[in-house]
């Protein structure tokens, strides 16, 4: 095992690390938002990659237009969901939400097996990244150094808003009281559509993203989404510091783990998760009140 | 106590009775019921679903009549579940009183219909599941297996591969019973051939990532990376590879491989690659191109060859039943035993009657690059085959003892 192997995994995990961090990212937020987990969050995820699909195949075939494009779309479509679903269920316990999005996820699926069949649609990498380029001690595909400079250009962004902007705060105090930014005068239902359309537009980039390097057929959100739960969970739920550190050190742990021993590789984050609530129960960043 | 056993046994006679004076009067007249029991919402469910429709033609084609009655045909899903194929096989011998059952993919499903074809004493034909245990240790007289198994899967690509690509291979393997199976024939053929296995990957199933194991297949550097799995986890890890560039330096082999998953995926993705078939729909076998001309008019696609197979399947039983001159199970069977014949499937076909196992050529298909594609679905083309004697195990060393009736 050269050095250079074991560099080239790394960055690999980083790779796989990326695309957990933009899933986890919006997961986290509606979450921090709702308090539920969103198990649509793997169904938008494909459809975000379908949407593309669509938009490159019959529309314009122009990746860089579906990628400006799906976030939108999916946001407005998250944004719907809210507004005409969600919002009736806020006053019963959060188990109907939980219930609903993991229906949502299974009419999603079903949907768009009926549309596009259940053996996938191709997608292929953009010209302009498509090959690779020698970084001077390996040669590295372009597309996935692309998906990386994505991540961060997106987690950055993602950060300064809810940290800099007034729109940003609002959703932090609406995250941590609700009543309380509805008392001084706030309209919160319209930031929590918001937030469910910002979480979903996230996970329609993943998508796209994804759709290249991953086959795009009706059920490539699940395989993702449970390894995003670990990504949750280990970073701390409702955290976006959590989710970004959560997302790369999950895609590290597998890339390692295939170096070590690779039957065990896909095991080993739920292992290594186990051992790490059992140290830090609420996770990297967790904040102590959702463990009330 | 002694009452009631004396009723059931008396019971049990009249019963009996009843049988033979039903058997004496109408055995002749029941018509011939045939069964599909395939995956039409599950895993497996975009090449195997249509296997309904092949069944159908078969039966159509054969006039739909058989002993002077309509051919039944029923149909049902079995999810890719064992338990539901368990429970519906039993279901379709008893309540529905089937005949024969067709198909039924996933090795696990397979079984268990095999096992209920046996306590039934009513026909199997094992299409979808490819494992050697239906030929091998777990062979029973009514069962007969179709088209295509494990060994020959790998055994025959294999042998290809060995001449032609290069001696030294790379695996990565789908880690579970199926992907095991064939990393065991895949290496007695290497061996055979004197070839290098210069390393394994056991990958689980459904994995999201193959870089990590292509980057250790191309440090390696073989002049052929084996992909021992099928379905999406195929697609994923072609797709990795040729990112990575290791398709400049050497071929792709799969276990097995659809023009449905080169629909899916793209043309491009498999380009080059090559892969064991028992059809192709550009076969010239006879009766193949009218079958796929039926097809093509009905749903506007050619078939896979799983299609071909039930077709092939459904046709020789009925053709059995047709020469035995009836559909009691030992006569059909006896008839299908050491049977010869050429159809759209297999051109010259043989049924072994020593393991049950339906022998023919195995092709090798190379899945053209985009360019070369000038038809919609043309994406192999035929480069070779292996006979039957060598692409099958020889039936002294399956480990099958066939019972009696």
């Amino acid at each position: 095992m050269t050095a250079q192997f074991v560099l080239m995994q790394l960055f690999n995990g980083l790779i796989l690390g990326s695309l957990y961090v933009l899933l986890a990212l919006g997961l986290s937020i509606i979450f921090g938002m709702l308090g539920i987990i969103n198990f649509a969050h793997g169904a938008f995820f494909m459809l975000g990659a379908y949407v593309a699909y669509t938009i490159t195949t019959y529309l314009v075939p122009n990746f860089w237009i579906a990628l400006a494009l799906v976030p939108v779309l999916m946001a407005v479509f998250g944004a719907a969901c809210e507004m005409l679903f969600l919002r009736r269920l806020y006053t019963l316990s959060p188990l109907y939400i939980m219930l609903f999005t993991f229906g949502l996820m299974l009419a999603l699926q079903d949907v768009v097996r009926i549309i596009f069949g259940s053996m996938g649609v191709p997608f292929p990498t953009p010209d302009s990244l498509s090959g690779a380029v020698n970084l001077g001690f390996m040669y590295y595909p372009k597309y996935r150094l692309f998906l990386i400079i994505v991540t961060v250009a997106i987690s950055v962004g993602v950060w300064m808003f809810l940290s800099k902007t007034r729109l940003g705060a609002l959703i932090r105090a609406g995250t941590d009281n609700p009543r309380m930014v509805d008392a001084l005068g706030i309209n919160i239902s319209r930031i929590i559509t918001l937030v469910v359309g910002l979480g979903t537009g996230l996970a329609g980039v993943a998508g796209v993203l994804a759709a290249p390097i991953q086959n795009v057929r009706p059920l490539m959100g699940m395989d993702f989404l449970i390894d995003c739960f670990v990504v949750v969970v280990i970073g701390g739920m409702g955290s976006i510091g959590g989710s970004i550190l959560g997302g790369l050190i999950v895609g590290e742990v597998i890339a390692l783990g295939v170096m070590v021993w690779p039957p065990m590789a896909n095991t080993l984050i739920y292992f290594f998760m186990a051992v790490f609530l059992l140290i830090r129960p609420r996770g990297l960043f967790g904040r102590e009140a959702f463990h009330d | 106590m002694q009452r009631r056993s004396s009723c059931t046994s008396k019971a049990a006679l009249l019963l009996a009775l009843c049988t033979v004076v039903a058997w004496l009067a109408g055995a002749e007249a029941e018509p011939v019921k045939i069964a599909v029991l395939t995956d039409m919402s599950g895993p497996y469910a975009g090449i195997t679903a249509t296997n309904v429709e092949a069944a159908k033609m078969a039966i159509d084609d054969f006039g739909g009549k058989l002993l002077g009655e309509p051919i039944e045909y029923i149909h049902r899903d079995h999810q890719c579940k064992p338990d539901v194929a368990n429970q519906k096989s039993k279901e379709l011998y008893e309540k529905e009183k089937v005949d024969v059952i067709f198909d039924v993919p996933n090795s696990a499903a397979g079984l268990a219909v095999s096992n209920q074809a046996k306590l039934h004493k009513k026909l199997f034909f094992s299409i979808g599941s490819g494992t050697t245990r239906h030929s091998g240790p777990d062979c029973n007289r009514y069962t007969f297996d179709w088209a295509y198994n494990d060994y020959m899967l790998a055994t025959a690509v294999g042998l290809w591969a060995a001449d032609n690509l290069g001696k030294k291979w790379f695996t990565i393997t789908a880690d579970y019973a199926w992907g095991h199976d064939l990393l065991k024939h895949f290496s007695a053929t290497k061996k055979k051939k004197g070839g290098k296995l210069l390393g394994n990957e056991m990958v689980a199933l459904g994995a999201s990532d193959f870089s990590p194991y292509i980057l250790k297949a191309m440090q390696a550097n073989p002049e052929a990376l084996v992909l021992l799995n099928a379905g999406k986890d195929g697609i994923n890890a072609t797709k990795q590879a040729a990112e990575f560039g290791l398709k400049k330096k050497a071929k792709i082999v799969h276990a097995l491989l659809f023009i449905d998953d080169c629909k899916a995926a793209g043309p491009e993705v498999f380009a080059d690659d090559y892969v064991t078939g028992a059809w192709y729909w550009k076969s010239d076998n006879p009766g193949s191109k009218e079958f796929v001309e039926k097809w093509q008019k009905k749903f506007n696609r050619p078939p896979n060859w799983m299609n071909a197979a039930t077709y092939s399947a459904v046709t020789q039983y009925l053709k059995a039943v047709e020469r035995a001159g009836s559909k009691d199970a030992p006569a059909v069977i006896k008839a299908l035993e050491g049977h010869k014949f050429s159809d759209l499937l297999a051109n010259p076909g043989y049924i072994r009657p020593e393991d049950h196992m339906q022998v023919g050529k195995a092709y090798i298909l190379r899945a053209k690059r985009p360019e070369e594609i000038k038809e919609p679905w043309d994406y192999f083309e035929i480069v070779g085959s292996i006979p039957p004697e060598e692409a099958y195990q020889d039936p002294k060393d399956t480990g099958c003892k066939m019972d009696d009736f």
